[in-house]
């Protein structure tokens, strides 16, 4: 019986050994992809505080009214949901798939009517055994986002939004706090909330060419890809701390495993050599 | 010519940071070109070639995409969503989406995928003509 339990035993190692390969190797990946995602979150900042500058001091100086910026009279929501494309990475994709949920039944409680935009595999997949209108799938985009894809989704959005098919647009994605922290979050885009057209009394020399409204207006496709931007590669720089945080439990607990069982392996081995040697001598004993 | 200090910022990245004496850039109404000490100014930008002068007197030529320009300070901020010199191109790419975009314009889906078609075909355009030196 010993032996037959040692085999297992060491069967046993040898497999959460694989195991512990593989979370190691994921544990690096994603540690790499972290460094590169943070690099791209930071350096994503200044476009949007330019675009958003521009924007802000439009409202400041002049009276004006912009359709991105009225109130919402159609009660239809647009939920931009942002998560991950892979799994394997803790909690991250089901807390903000979550929080989209909520969000969206919320929404629905109060009587609006939701549509949604996916982005990213797990929110695609999640999204689709629901019942939800899902406008747009993107998914497989944010590991090799460009600027290209984040405007063709900011002039989809645009373009829905200015033929009326929802006034409201929300995006659900998850922030990097820390390596060991993120966060789901929900965040109003269109209307323009905080720009309340302002007094009228001129305070800058500032010329806007045509007009302030066409310079607003002009800036929407920015101001809406820089936050898509943003918002993507802030995700997916999450995604990756919380693999990483993830597959290094993982290796930790497959290290505490080998442990042990080495530990079970050695005392049957052990317990086998001492039955043994017991057996011989008492077996030399009876020949006397 | 007294040189301004001049910044280029994609979502990427700050693509330029430094002085030229003069640019030239198209907003929907035309060409506009800034000197120093140019009156504050904020315009939309088209997709189209942006010409920064350099010390030399010649021009460099970028292929912006739609963005706006600024001028406030006598410092001038570019912000666009790509911003490529014209020898940084990549031609191959922007033929392919190019001729994905006529594609696209071909097959006569709703008002909307042609807008974005269309916008696409601008964008590449630009680039080809940018990176080809006619301009």
């Amino acid at each position: 019986m010993a032996t037959a339990n040692m085999k297992d035993v060491k069967r046993r190692i040898k497999s959460v050994e694989s195991t512990r390969q593989i979370t190691k190797a994921m544990e690096l990946v994603a540690s790499s992809k972290l460094r590169r995602a943070k690099e791209r979150a930071l350096a994503a900042q200044p476009f949007f505080a330019a675009v958003y500058d521009t924007m802000a001091d439009v409202s400041r100086d002049h009276v004006f009214s912009s359709i991105y910026t009225k109130k919402e009279m159609l009660k239809t929501t647009l939920l931009i949901v942002i998560a991950g494309d892979r799994g394997l990475a803790g909690g991250f994709n089901h807390n903000v798939l979550k929080l989209a949920l909520e969000k969206a039944n919320e929404h629905r409680a109060e009587g609006y009517t939701v549509k949604i935009i996916t982005i990213g595999k797990k929110a695609v997949e999640y999204f689709k055994k629901r019942d939800f209108e899902v406008l747009d799938e993107y998914p497989g985009i944010a590991e090799n986002l460009d600027v290209y894809d984040s405007l063709d989704i900011a002039e989809n959005v645009i373009t829905r939004f200015r033929l009326g098919e929802f006034d409201k647009v929300e995006i659900v994605y998850t922030t990097f706090v820390s390596a060991l922290t993120q966060e789901p979050v929900h965040m109003p885009v269109l209307p323009v909330k905080q720009m309340i057209s302002g007094s009228g009394e001129k305070k800058s020399l500032m010329i806007y060419d045509p007009s302030p409204e066409e310079v607003f207006d002009g800036l929407i496709p920015q101001y809406m890809s820089g936050i898509l931007y943003a918002a993507i590669v802030d995700s997916f720089a999450s995604e990756q701390a919380a693999r990483r945080t993830a597959m290094e439990s993982a290796s930790d607990n497959a290290d505490e495993m080998i442990e042990s069982l080495s530990l079970m392996y050695n005392r049957a081995r052990q317990s086998q050599i001492t039955q043994e040697l017991t057996e011989i001598a008492s077996g030399s004993l009876r020949d006397e | 010519m007294k040189p301004f200090k001049l910044k280029i910022i994609t979502p990427e990245k700050t693509f330029f940071e430094g002085e030229t004496e003069q640019l030239i850039a198209k907003t929907p109404a035309g060409n506009v070109g800034f000197l120093a000490g140019h009156t504050p100014y904020a315009a939309n930008l088209v997709a189209s070639p942006l010409k920064v002068r350099q010390a030399d007197g010649s021009f460099r030529v970028a292929a912006v995409s739609a963005g706006m320009i600024k001028v406030r300070n006598s410092e001038c901020v570019v912000v666009a969503s790509a911003v490529e010199w014209s020898d940084e191109i990549d031609v191959e790419r922007a033929k392919r989406s190019k001729e994905d975009a006529e594609k696209r314009l071909k097959e006569q889906n709703s008002q909307k995928e042609f807008e974005r078609a269309e916008q696409k075909l601008k964008r590449a355009l630009n680039r080809l003509t940018v990176s080809g030196g006619k301009y």
